[in-house]
C-alpha cells in the first residue's frame, strides 16, 4: 500500500483532533512555553525577528517563547524539526520567502499542507542597491549598460533557487542581464559592492540600514508597484516595465493539522504585538510595510499567492 | 592622537562603573566556560546569552558580548592542552604543541605560555584596534573570493607542516577530510553530494561532530587500549603555575608580533575569524619560523603563535564591525544583532555619533584580557589538579562533554552516531599512524574553500588566473606554494642524504606513552 504524504498527514491531523478533544483543549494551550525554531542562523533578520516576537509576545501569549536556530538547506534543516514535532502549536517556526522558494523549485522537502500559516509578521520589498560612489546615477543607466553588455554586469545575491535569483532572471528573459554572483554570507555580499567587487546588490533595505543611512549605498530600483516612502526618488519596477513583485516576507507558521483554536490564540497575541509601539519601531528600522501584519485569517492565502508569484516569474523566465 | 588617548580615558571610567564591571567580568568567566566545553561553540555561548542584553543599556551588553568573544578564543586552550579535546576550533593547533608539552609533565608551563600569548596578542591587537579603526577599515574592503580562496589554500597547504613524518599520509588524511566536508548540499547550486537520501547528510556533516569525534572519543579509545595506564599523567601533578619569566618571553618576541599581525589582519577579513588565524599563524611558525624543525613536538612557538593570533583576532573583527557595520567573524555576527535589537547601526557614523560607547567598547576589551589573564591564573592550579584523578575517571568525563558537546550542535542523535565513527576512525588514524590534523582541517576549511572558489569562478568569467594576478591573492598564493614545496625539495633531499624523517619532526600523536 502506498500512502501519500496527504494521507499521513490527514491521519496525523485526525490523531491530533482525538487528543486535542482529550487533552490539549484550547484553553490549555499554550500549556508549556513554546518553541520557536529559527531556520536560519543567530544574527540575521529572520532571527532578530523571533528575538523582538519571543520579547514582546511573552506578556500577550503568557508562556515564554524560547528561541532556537537550527540553519542549514535554507531552512530545511528547521523546517524538519517542525515537523518531527506533535502538530499542537506548542512548536513555531519562522517561516520566510527564502524558504518558501524551495516550494517552487524540483522536490520540496515540504508542502503548503505540512504547514499552517498564524501570521505574517513582516513584508519588506526587494531593492537594486549600488555603492554611494558607482557610476550608475540611475537605474536607466545600469538597465542600459545590461542590455548592451548581456552578463557582464555583477549583481551580488543570496544565491541560485532564490527569490533574488527568479526576480534577477526575469529581469532577464526581459533583457536585462545580469550575472549572478551567490554570497551565501551577508557581510561577504555587502562587501562586495562597498569593494566594487560586484556592480550592484539585490537585497531588502533594512538588511542594509546602516549603509544606507551611513551613505555607503544608495537604491536604484524597488521591485513592486509603487515606490517605498522612504526612498521616494526611487523608480519602482512597474515604473521601468517590469511587473515582478517578490517581497521578503517573514511569518510564523505551525504544524498542518494544530487545532484552529490554538492557531486563532497564537495568531491574537501576535496581533497585540502588531499593534505595539516597540513592534512598530522595529518594522520602521527594518524598512518593511508599515502594513505588513495579516492574522491567520489572511495569512494562508497570502503564503500560498507568494509561491503562485514565485511559480509565474520562473515559467516568464524561462 | 591626543583627542583618540582622552576618548579611551573616558572609556576606562566609563568601565569602572559598577554595572559595567560587572558584566565585563561576568562575561569573561561566561566566555571562558563556553570555551572549556567542546560542542558548545564560541557562537552558541554569545547567542545564548543575547536575549540576556534585552533589557540592559546598550554599552553594558555590548560589553558583556565582547568580553565573552574575547574569554572564548582562550577558555578552550586548557581542554586542548590538558586532555587533547579542543574546546573550540581555534585550538586544535594547540593540540599539537600544547599538549605534547603537558605529556611531558609540563602543564602548567603550557597553559602559562597560552596565557601569556592570549594576554600580548589581545593588548598588541587592542592598541592597533584603536589606532587603525578608521583606516584599516578601508583595506578590509580590498579583499574579495579570490583573496579569500588563496588564504584558505595557505591554510590547507599548512597541513604539510602539520602531518607527521610521512607526506603522503598527510595527503590522504586531507583528502579524506574535504571529501567529508563536500558531503551535503552543495552551497552554491544546492545539488545534493553523498548525501544517500539520508535528511541528516542533506545538512552536511558537522565539523564539530568530526572534530569532537576523532580528537575526543578517539583519544579515549587509544587510552582504552593501554588500560588506562598512560605514565606521564601521573608525573603531570607538578601544580606550580608556571609563567614564563621575562627574559624566556622576550626572546620569542619577534614570533610574538608576528603571530599577533597576522592574527589581527585575518581578524579584518570579514569571513575568516579566530579559527582561520590560528591555524594561518601555526602554519606560518612551522614553515618560517626559527624552530620549525621542532614544530610539533611541544615547542613554546607552537603554543603561543595560534593562542596569540586567536585573541589578536578579535581586536581585529571589531574593526570592520564598530567601522564599517560588517562582522569580520560569527561572533561579531551575533554582536552586530545586539547593536541592531538596541537600535544602533554600526558604522562609520556611530564613530562621531556614539563616540562615548565606541571607547567604552575599546577601554572594556583592554580591560576585558586582564581581567581573562587573572582569572586564568588562577584556574590553571585546580585545572591542572584534575590531572592527578586516575586517567578512567577523567576519560569517562571527556566522554561526557563529547556527548553533550556532539547533541549541542544541533540536537540530532545521528550526529552521535556519526561523532562514535569519527572517533573509531580517529583511533584507527593513531593506530596506524596517519596524521588526525588535516582531516579535521578538511572538514573546517573545506567548504569555505570551496565556496569562494565557486565565486570567484562566477564573478569572473571562469578564469583562474585571477587567483595570481590580482596583488593580495597572487602574493598569498605564492606563500602557499613555497609552504607546499618546500617539504617535498627537503623530503627528496632527504631521500639522497639517507635522512628518514625529513621536512619537521612528526607529529605527538602519542610520541610519550609509546
Amino acid at each position: 500500500m502506498h500512502l501519500s504524504r496527504r494521507d499521513v498527514l490527514a491521519g496525523g491531523a485526525a490523531l491530533v483532533a482525538m487528543t486535542a478533544a482529550g487533552g490539549v483543549r484550547a484553553q490549555d494551550y499554550p500549556s508549556r512555553p513554546i518553541e520557536l525554531v529559527v531556520p536560519w542562523g543567530p544574527g540575521g533578520g529572520a532571527d532578530q525577528l523571533a528575538r523582538k516576537i519571543a520579547q514582546l509576545g511573552e506578556p500577550e501569549i503568557g508562556k515564554p517563547m524560547p528561541v532556537v536556530n537550527i540553519p542549514g538547506g535554507t531552512g530545511a534543516t528547521g523546517m524538519a524539526k517542525l515537523l518531527a514535532n506533535p502538530a499542537d502549536g506548542q512548536t513555531a517556526a519562522i517561516y520566510i520567502a527564502d524558504s518558501h522558494a524551495l516550494l517552487a523549485g524540483k522536490n520540496p522537502r515540504w508542502t503548503m499542507d505540512d504547514i499552517a500559516p498564524v501570521a505574517v509578521l513582516i513584508q519588506a520589498p526587494s531593492f537594486i542597491f549600488v555603492a554611494q560612489d558607482s557610476r550608475f546615477k540611475t537605474w536607466d543607466d545600469f538597465a542600459k549598460e545590461a542590455k548592451e553588455k548581456a552578463g557582464a554586469l555583477k549583481v551580488a545575491t543570496l544565491g541560485f533557487g532564490s527569490v533574488d535569483d527568479f526576480t534577477l532572471s526575469f529581469l532577464g528573459s526581459k533583457g536585462v542581464k545580469v550575472n549572478q554572483v551567490p554570497f551565501s554570507k551577508p557581510s561577504e555580499r555587502y562587501v562586495s559592492i562597498l569593494g566594487g567587487h560586484a556592480d550592484a546588490l539585490y537585497e531588502q533595505a533594512g538588511d542594509v540600514g546602516s549603509f544606507l543611512n551611513g551613505k555607503q549605498m544608495r537604491p536604484l530600483l524597488v521591485f513592486g508597484a509603487k515606490r517605498f516612502e522612504a526612498f521616494p526618488d526611487t523608480p519602482c519596477s512597474k515604473e521601468v516595465g517590469f511587473d515582478i513583485a517578490l517581497p521578503q516576507f517573514r511569518s510564523l507558521v505551525v504544524r498542518g493539522g494544530t487545532p484552529p483554536e490554538n492557531i486563532k490564540k497564537l495568531s491574537d497575541a501576535l496581533a497585540k504585538v502588531a499593534a505595539s509601539d516597540g513592534y512598530k519601531a522595529f518594522l520602521k528600522e527594518q524598512f518593511a510595510d508599515a502594513n505588513s501584519f495579516i492574522d491567520q485569517s489572511g495569512a494562508g492565502a497570502f503564503v500560498a499567492k507568494q509561491l503562485e508569484d514565485m511559480k509565474s516569474a520562473i515559467k516568464q523566465a524561462s | 592622537m591626543i583627542d583618540v588617548l582622552t576618548q579611551l580615558g573616558s572609556g576606562f571610567l566609563a568601565c569602572l562603573h559598577p554595572l559595567t564591571m560587572l558584566m565585563l567580568v561576568l562575561g569573561i568567566i561566561v566566555g571562558l566556560l563556553v570555551g572549556v566545553l567542546p560542542g558548545l561553540t564560541l557562537v552558541m555561548g554569545v547567542v545564548l546569552f543575547l536575549p540576556f542584553t534585552y533589557k540592559m543599556d546598550v554599552t553594558n551588553a555590548i560589553v558583556l558580548l565582547s568580553a565573552m568573544y574575547v574569554s572564548g578564543t582562550y577558555g578552550g586552550a586548557f581542554t586542548s592542552i590538558l586532555f587533547r579535546i579542543p574546546g573550540e576550533p581555534i585550538h586544535v593547533p594547540l593540540l599539537w604543541d600544547g599538549y605534547a608539552m603537558a605529556r611531558k609533565g609540563q602543564p602548567a608551563r603550557a597553559l602559562g605560555w597560552t596565557l601569556i600569548a592570549a594576554l600580548v596578542g589581545g593588548l598588541l591587537s587592542a592598541v592597533a584596534m584603536v589606532v587603525l579603526t578608521k583606516p584599516v577599515a578601508q583595506f578590509a574592503l580590498s579583499f574579495s573570493s579570490p583573496e579569500y580562496f588563496a588564504i584558505l589554500v595557505f591554510g590547507l597547504c599548512s597541513v604539510i607542516a602539520l602531518g607527521s613524518g610521512s607526506l603522503a599520509n598527510a595527503l590522504i588524511s586531507l583528502a579524506l577530510g574535504l571529501l567529508i566536508a563536500s558531503v551535503g548540499t552543495d552551497a552554491i547550486y544546492g545539488a545534493y553530494r553523498f548525501t544517500f537520501d539520508l535528511p541528516i547528510l542533506a545538512d552536511g556533516i558537522e565539523f564539530l561532530v568530526v572534530m569532537v569525534g576523532a580528537y575526543g572519543v578517539g583519544e579515549v579509545l587509544s587510552r582504552l587500549e593501554r588500560g588506562f595506564s598512560s605514565k606521564p599523567l601521573s608525573e603531570a601533578g607538578t601544580t606550580r603555575t608556571e609563567l614564563p619569566s621575562f627574559s624566556e618571553v622576550m626572546k620569542v618576541k619577534g614570533m610574538l608580533l608576528r603571530s599577533s599581525v597576522l592574527g589581527h589582519i585575518i581578524g579584518i577579513v570579514p569571513g575568516a575569524g579566530a579559527t582561520v588565524a590560528s591555524f594561518v599563524a601555526y602554519g606560518v611558525e612551522s614553515q618560517f619560523g626559527r624552530r620549525k624543525r621542532e614544530m610539533g613536538s611541544g615547542v613554546v612557538e607552537g603554543i603561543v603563535a595560534p593562542q596569540s593570533a586567536a585573541t589578536a583576532s578579535v581586536g581585529g573583527a571589531l574593526i570592520p564591525l564598530l567601522a564599517l557595520g560588517i562582522p569580520g567573524s560569527g561572533a561579531t555576527a551575533v554582536i552586530l544583532g545586539a547593536f541592531m535589537l538596541h537600535g544602533i547601526q554600526p558604522g562609520p557614523q556611530i564613530m562621531a555619533s556614539s563616540s562615548a560607547m565606541v571607547y567604552t567598547i575599546f577601554a572594556s576589551i583592554f580591560i576585558g584580557i586582564i581581567v581573562m589573564c587573572v582569572l586564568g591564573y588562577f584556574a590553571i592550579r585546580p585545572l591542572v589538579k584534575i590531572l592527578d584523578f586516575p586517567e578512567s575517571i577523567v576519560s569517562a568525563f571527556v566522554m561526557l562533554f563529547c556527548f553533550v558537546g556532539a547533541l549541542a550542535i544541533r540536537s540530532n542523535v545521528t550526529d552521535l552516531w556519526l561523532m562514535i565513527g569519527f572517533g573509531v576512525l580517529g583511533y584507527l588514524f593513531e593506530r596506524f599512524r596517519f596524521p588526525i590534523a588535516p582531516l579535521v582541517l578538511g572538514v573546517i576549511l573545506g567548504p569555505l574553500a570551496e565556496e569562494s572558489f565557486m565565486n570567484s569562478m562566477i564573478s569572473f568569467s571562469n578564469d583562474w588566473t585571477v587567483f595570481f594576478t590580482r596583488p593580495i591573492a597572487g602574493t598569498v598564493m605564492a606563500l602557499a606554494a613555497v609552504t607546499l614545496l618546500l617539504p617535498i625539495i627537503g623530503m627528496i633531499r632527504g631521500r639522497r642524504s639517507g635522512d628518514p624523517t625529513p621536512g619537521g619532526t612528526s607529529i605527538p600523536a602519542e610520541p610519550a606513552a609509546r
